[in-house]
């Protein structure tokens, strides 16, 4: 899980700062977000060693040209559809009843670029799992544009996804990450074997591992994008889905439970024996209860916090107010979680374009630390967020020049203890966490004042 | 003129007269209590039950105190309380201390009320001797005076050696009753998990007696597998109960959690455990603790084999009904403990013998080997089962002295394979139920 993600290694900027997004780029990705029907025309279209299956990495162009290379030994998108062939998935569709993982569209949706045969083209390979156009969209319409050396600007016109802005680059990561009104990952799937979703937009954009070079090219055609808004954006928008979610009656009760899927897996899957350690308690809630998946709720909480001080505010109080509703009845759930959503909605246009000042990520950071050593509310949910967040914010204030290459390595390196205590997700213990957090205080202390 | 007035001696004198009168009018109106509860000291003598070895001329050893105080955990209940668990459990509860607290003690002390206390009665000894003998100052005479167990019984002492009120005794704690219950509060609140079978409790308690010629003659022959079997029973209908009181219907987002199988939620999400059973309700859902009536519906299938068959649609209609509402739930569950009630005196009155033996220990085996019984909790109520039939083919002499010793060590690899829910793993115990099959006497 999340001790098996890579650690990040960005590329500085340099202390470049370049211009905000104008809301006309806005307007534009609000086009680009909607579904296309354009043809998706397969990897092997992208695939050539002249265009993106370089070898090695070529000065002479924007783009290091060895994306494909990248993604067809590195990247385990790659291995989507392949995974859906093995004996856990086998075991999976059994359990679900499914005569076959690999021809079930619930699997396919997120295991594949699973588009209507329509839209496949001659090249087009279902068993290439998520590949190039799963996310930059239908290559169709905008492969000849692509190729004449147009601008991103022109690309994205002609149909290509967005996935250097914050927002949409959230949206399509999380329709699988967590899931849509189409597609989502119950607890019926978790039940017959799924394996846990763990996501951080940020670090996972990293982890994947990018297949981009955040550089000067980069930064003319796509503009300054920094790991800190990336983070509070992604956080943002998972708020969001959540919410959606948790107002979607299709996640409502079934029988005489909720959809235990929105709700924090290690708050029931923990062995007794963690019992004999402080169990975390969170304000309101008693022991024994299942408690929520708010831990992008608590961050995006943090992520506000100087940006938007009012609305980072009502966000913490509407998380606890969610937290206490469990106590009564889903309808209460959901009016806290509809209010919660509107404020994430309205947070994340304002988070994805704000430029972080160093003292805000340093902020972030120590408010971060701070909500880590009061103890006692620590979940694995919760600590695992907090790391990453601290990955992101590590990232930020070296990618913003704060911060150099070697004091950005030794920072993260006082990560290594979080996800030591992360690795196994049913032996988390708080303290160990905790513990852990002290040592990454001492290392900011020490470089960040 | 003034009235003459008595001198003050005189009426001091003739208050404590009055009041001696209406005192000696009180003491002759109300009869002894008979529910004081002398405490563990009146029994611990060393010329009664804590004789290090058996008086001579006696018909049994007199060392129950003794074991009870050296081996027995309850007499350690009312010191856990205060233990680092004890005292972090209370905190979470919000209790000022679990030594004073009603819902600890409980359980964890032989709570009678002051009144029934005794001169020698100290809390502080836990779950002592009247805490499941019975109030002695009934009976302690008659008891002393050799009259014999029934005597005994009938001056107050409780029946523990009878399976049904062994059962509903040891299950008012190691399940809980409407008056006392572990919610899943309380083992949210760090709680340890309660697993119990009568037959392997009482023996690993561990028992402070010795089935002998003299214990047959005074309460008569036990035999193991029924009180495994009445054991299963009860706790089956005191889970439908629980199931039935309102305090325990859902307050908020979910019914009260510690109606079901601790394993259907506790166990690391790494390991690919579920699979179909006969209850259908699919994959990612909680279910309700049913190791009891898997192992009642086995028992029942030798002394009502249609009310076995029923109890098993039961069983599925109320796994079913957790899918729907909670009064569908209470309407299933109602129908279980119906059938229940009716069972439980079929077993009471049920010798198992031979063939029964061997039916049952093929029908646990069966359920195991099947996925019936081999989850966690299923698998290690089956391991006790089979603990005790091989006890009870011991006692009744249907097995070779060979003969129980590869059963016992075939039913060692079963508890080794049970003894961790977080390292279980239902290949191994199937492996070992296999291994146990071939010890089978044919």
């Amino acid at each position: 899980m999340l001790g098996r993600i890579a650690r990040k290694v960005i590329s500085g900027l340099g202390g470049a700062a370049a211009a905000a997004l104008c809301l006309a780029a806005v307007s534009a990705l609000s086009a680009a977000l909607a579904e296309s029907d354009s043809v998706h025309l397969g990897v092997a279209a992208c695939a050539g060693s002249n265009c993106h299956g370089s070898t090695k990495v070529l000065d002479s162009t924007s783009v290091a040209q060895d994306e494909y290379t990248i993604w067809s030994t590195k990247d385990k998108h790659r291995l989507a559809y392949k995974v859906l062939l093995e004996d856990r998935a086998i075991r999976m569709a059994q359990a679900l009843g499914l005569p076959d993982a690999k021809s079930a569209k619930i699997c396919l949706d997120c295991h594949a670029d699973n588009v209507p045969p329509s839209q496949r083209g001659r090249e087009f390979q279902l068993s290439d799992g998520v590949g190039c156009e799963a996310c930059h969209g239908g290559a169709s319409s905008w492969l000849g544009t692509h190729i004449s050396g147009s601008t991103h600007a022109q690309n994205v016109a002609a149909g290509m996804y967005p996935t250097e802005q914050p927002i949409a680059r959230a949206e399509k990561c999380l329709n699988c990450h967590f899931g849509n009104g189409n597609q989502f990952v119950d607890h019926r799937l978790y039940g017959a074997g799924h394996p846990r979703l763990s996501f951080e937009l940020d670090t996972f954009t990293v982890a994947e591992p990018a297949h981009f070079i955040v550089d000067k090219d980069y930064v003319q055609r796509k503009g300054v994008i920094t790991d800190a808004q990336v983070w509070a954006a992604g956080q943002a928008i998972a708020v969001v889905r959540h919410s959606q979610a948790m107002l979607d009656p299709a996640h409502s009760h079934e029988g005489i439970f909720p959809e235990f899927a929105l709700f924090d897996c290690n708050s029931c899957h923990h062995p007794y024996d963690s019992l004999h350690a402080p169990r975390p308690q969170l304000p309101g809630l008693g022991p024994g209860n299942v408690k929520l998946d708010d831990g992008s709720a608590v961050m995006l909480a943090i992520a506000a916090l100087c940006v938007a001080p009012g609305p980072a505010h009502e966000v913490k109080q509407t998380t606890i107010a969610m937290r206490h509703a469990t106590l009564e009845l889903w309808p209460a759930v959901q009016h806290e979680a509809h209010a919660l959503g509107n404020l994430a909605h309205e947070l994340a246009p304002t988070l994805a374009h704000h430029d972080f000042t160093p003292a805000e990520m340093r902020a972030a950071a120590g408010e971060l630390i701070a909500l880590g050593l009061v103890g006692g509310d620590v979940s694995y949910t919760r600590a695992e967020q907090t790391t990453m967040a601290l990955e992101a914010l590590i990232g930020g204030m070296q990618s913003s020049g704060v911060i150099g290459g070697p004091q950005a390595q030794a920072l993260k390196a006082s990560l290594g203890g979080l996800y030591e205590s992360l690795a196994n997700p049913p032996q988390f213990r708080p303290e160990s966490f905790v513990k852990a957090l002290r040592d990454v205080r001492v290392a900011f202390e020490g470089c960040c004042r | 003129m003034p009235t003459p007035r008595m001198p003050h001696g005189l009426i001091y004198a003739v208050l404590v007269a009055m009041a001696l009168a209406l005192a000696g009018t009180a003491a002759a109106q109300t009869p002894p209590r008979r529910d004081i509860h002398l405490g563990v000291a009146s029994c611990a003598g060393n010329n009664c039950h804590g004789a290090v070895k058996p008086p001579p001329g006696a018909s049994m050893p007199l060392d129950q105190f003794l074991i009870w105080s050296q081996k027995d955990k309850h007499r350690l209940a009312y010191a856990s309380l205060s233990s680092e668990l004890g005292q972090r459990i209370a905190r979470n509860l919000g209790l000022p201390d679990a030594k004073t607290a009603q819902i600890c003690l409980d359980c964890h002390a032989d709570n009678v009320p002051q009144e029934q206390r005794g001169r020698q009665f100290d809390l502080a000894d836990g779950v002592g001797c009247e805490a499941c003998h019975g109030a002695a100052v009934g009976w302690l005479g008659v008891h002393l005076s050799g009259a014999g167990h029934k005597a005994n019984l009938a001056a107050g002492m409780y029946p523990t050696d009878q399976p049904l009120a062994r059962a509903q005794l040891c299950l008012s704690c190691h399940f809980g009753t409407d008056k006392k219950f572990v919610t899943h509060q309380i083992m949210g609140a760090g709680h340890p998990p309660m697993p119990f079978e009568l037959d392997t409790y009482t023996m690993i308690e561990p028992a402070h007696f010795v089935v002998d010629k003299n214990y047959m003659a005074r309460k008569g022959k036990p035999n193991d597998a029924q009180i495994w079997a009445v054991g299963q029973a009860v706790d089956l209908l005191k889970r439908t109960e629980a199931m039935l009181d309102p305090k325990h219907a859902p307050q908020g987002l979910n019914p009260e959690l510690v109606l079901f199988d601790c394993q259907s939620c506790h166990h690391s999400v790494k390991h690919l455990e579920w699979q179909p059973r006969k209850a259908g309700i699919g994959p990612g859902k909680l279910r309700i603790y049913d190791a009891s009536a898997v192992m009642l519906d086995i028992a029942a299938g030798r002394v009502a084999p249609d009310a076995a068959k029923t109890l098993s649609d039961q069983m599925v209609a109320l796994h079913q009904a957790t899918t729907k509402d909670w009064n569908q739930v209470q309407q299933a569950a109602t129908a279980v403990r119906q059938l229940t009630n009716q069972l439980i005196p079929m077993l009471t009155s049920h010798d198992f013998n031979r063939d029964d033996l061997k039916a049952l220990a093929n029908g646990i085996i069966d359920a195991g080997t099947t996925g019936e019984a081999s989850e966690f909790s299923q698998a290690q109520q089956a391991t006790m089962a089979l603990a005790s039939v091989v006890a009870t083919m011991r006692l009744d002499g249907f097995a070779t002295a060979d003969q129980l010793k590869s059963m016992n060590m075939a039913l060692a690899a079963l508890f080794e394979a049970v003894g961790n829910d977080e390292t279980y793993e239902p290949d191994a115990f199937v492996k070992a139920l296999q291994g146990f099959k071939g010890t089978l006497p044919q």
